[in-house]
């Protein structure tokens, strides 16, 4: 095995698995909302690029704009079908809901692009380096080189500016925030369209690396689970830093151990951390 | 809740005999041919299933998406079990009773301090993991699952029932259906039932009456897995097949559906959600991409609509009716 191979996959896992979670621990911080169709929506947001670039032929940076811009819309219509029940924070009807929103979109997704593998083509994806025994594309460099300065502004936004600080109230008591003036519905329409549209541009810039299909979703998404909640629920440095971790731990898992088996032993790190640290490893609780 | 008279039980419990005898005749009624009965076995098979997480969500006010581990689990032991020792569904019965309990109060106690959407994630996380494992492992049959389960066979004593075909195992499923929903109805009006539900309309309260909340969320949840993995335990039987697609997502989503769509906290409701469904599939499927986006809408629609379910549609149109005659016979 070849140590250096291993770093390099390891941090690209990151960037991957961090640009999935952006928007989804946004969304649990600020309106404590699971989208279990966040799965389907990153689905939707490769599929939207596809067709933009296969029916209106356009290039393959246009196309990552009409995917977040497709996908905002869609964010935006499933909040305002959800709006009665996150002002009412019913949680538990919530997740229910999400869950089947992605059946529904992956049905019609199915009915709409059919069951065949496509592929969604990037220019710098078939562009490699070759560096003596180490490679990858630049495709992957574009991965890990837009994450972090998407990160820093995140936070920037969140932590420096009254539109982070209108979020951060929201989260924090919407009752009281309301009676300082600050609309709550709107807060959560806004961090939900971010979500969508945060998931399709991930979307766009994992999907040229492997074949795309209706179906999935659904693991490349499940991992960031793990990265949102051991990260700490909502915490822009924590997910970032769970990314990380993670995806070295996957990495050298698959490369050491058992590739077959990485998801779960992901998942077996999450169970352990819970049952010692429930609030994850940044939280305080 | 004052005590029912007595003559009242008597009264229920009668018309809850006779209900379940006409049930045990409803796919003779429907034409007696395979279909009818497959379709009917399939229904008391996915609402005992349904059960499970019915529990869950219902009297605990929380989602369990990990109960398809149980479904599976079940089907799985009771399939190597079957196959490998030759064992009589009695004995796997009891193993999947033994299997699902130990499971379910390990995975309790793992997600002990943990809330809402955490709680769902690990669960959720608990089902990736039990998938995988079955997916990868070679002694489990791996990708391929485990074929060739015999059929069911109960010695009853003086003579033995045995079950191959979907008209014999009719009974098996509707006497598991039956027991289920004894057991549900007794666990409604249980200490326990009744702890669950206070810890979650008002945990305050719960913890100044001296409730263990605790305590009550893991015993529902230890008591909710043994319904599914039962059903996975008939279902391996019926399909005489066990594969890591009983882990999929769709079990998930029919049980939740059948949880929600009559409404909740209601007995028969699961029952009731899980015909609905599965007539849909079978008689009226326009597809299976097509039954997606239906079951998904339903699932969807329901609780953004209508959140009392079809029970609370009922007693709104009889409400209606009742204030529009009403209007009438004054004007």
């Amino acid at each position: 095995m070849n140590l250096a191979q291993q770093l390099i996959n390891g941090v690209i896992l990151a960037a991957g698995y961090a640009c999935v979670a952006i928007g989804w621990t946004v969304l649990l911080g600020a309106a404590r909302l699971v989208n279990f169709a966040h799965g389907q929506l990153f689905m939707l947001g490769a599929f939207a690029a596809w067709f933009a670039m296969r029916r209106a032929g356009v290039s393959y940076g246009v196309s990552i704009l009409v995917a977040v811009v497709v996908m905002a819309v869609l964010g935006i219509v499933m909040q305002l079908a959800m709006r009665r029940l996150v002002v009412e924070q019913n949680l538990t009807s919530l997740m229910i809901v999400t869950l089947g929103f992605g059946y529904v979109l992956q049905g019609a997704a199915a009915k709409a692009f059919g069951g065949s593998p496509q592929s969604l083509v990037s220019p710098l994806e078939k562009a490699s380096v070759r560096w003596g025994e180490l490679w990858f594309s630049w495709q992957d460099v574009l991965l890990v080189v837009v994450t972090l300065p998407l990160f820093a502004a995140l936070w920037l936004v969140l932590e420096r500016t009254r539109l982070g600080a209108t979020v951060r109230a929201v989260a924090e008591d919407p009752k009281l925030a309301q009676l300082f003036g600050l609309n709550p519905a709107w807060t959560y329409t806004g961090v939900f369209v971010f979500e969508a549209a945060s998931v399709a541009f991930a979307a766009t810039l994992i999907a040229p690396r492997s074949p795309i299909l209706t179906s999935m979703g659904f693991d490349e998404v499940i991992l960031t689970f793990v990265v949102v909640v051991l990260g700490g629920v909502g915490s822009i440095g924590g997910t970032l830093l769970a990314s990380l971790g993670l995806g070295l731990f996957t990495a050298f898992f698959g490369a050491l151990v058992s590739p077959a088996y990485t998801t779960a032993a992901a998942f077996a790190v999450l169970l352990t951390v819970l049952v010692i640290r429930p609030g994850g490893l940044s939280g305080a609780r | 809740m004052t005590s029912r008279p007595r003559n009242a039980t008597w009264l229920r419990m009668a018309g809850g005999a006779a209900a379940a005898v006409a049930a045990f005749y409803l796919p003779a009624l429907a034409g007696g041919s395979a279909v009818a009965y497959s379709t009917c076995a399939t229904i008391a098979i996915f609402a005992v299933m349904a059960y499970g997480t019915d529990l869950v969500l219902s009297y605990l006010g929380e989602v369990s998406l990990g109960h398809t581990i149980f479904w599976a689990g079940g089907a799985y032991v009771t399939a190597l079990l079957a196959t490998r020792l030759g064992c009589n569904a009695w004995l796997t019965a009891l193993a999947t009773v033994v299997f699902a309990v130990a499971l379910a109060f390990a995975l309790g106690l793992a997600t002990l301090k943990t809330r809402e959407f955490v709680f769902s994630l690990v669960t959720y996380a608990a089902a990736v993991v039990a998938m995988e494992i079955a997916f990868n492992w070679a002694f489990v049959g791996g990708s391929d699952g485990i074929t060739g389960v015999p059929r069911l066979v109960l010695p009853l004593g003086f003579r033995t029932y045995a079950g191959g075909t979907s008209a014999e195992l009719w009974p098996v499923a509707l006497g598991l259906l039956l027991l289920t929903l004894g057991f549900v109805d007794r666990f409604r009006r249980s200490r326990l039932g009744l702890a669950a539900l206070m810890v979650q309309m008002n945990p305050g309260l719960a913890m100044t009456l001296g409730l263990d909340t605790r305590r009550v969320r893991v015993m529902v949840f230890v008591v909710s897995a043994p319904l599914s993995a039962l059903a996975g335990w008939l279902y391996a039987y019926q399909r005489a097949y066990v594969g890591p697609d009983m882990f999929e997502s769709y079990f998930l989503v029919v049980m939740l559906t059948a949880a929600v769509l009559t409404g909740r906290r209601v007995l028969l409701g699961p029952v009731f959600g899980t015909a609905i469904i599965l007539t849909q599939q079978n008689l009226l499927s326009v597809g299976g991409d097509g039954d997606k986006i239906i079951l998904g809408s339903v699932l969807a629609g329901v609780l953004l609509f209508w959140p009392q379910g079809l029970v609370g549609l009922w007693r709104f149109a009889r409400h209606a009716v009742v204030k529009r005659s009403r209007g009438v016979a004054q004007g």
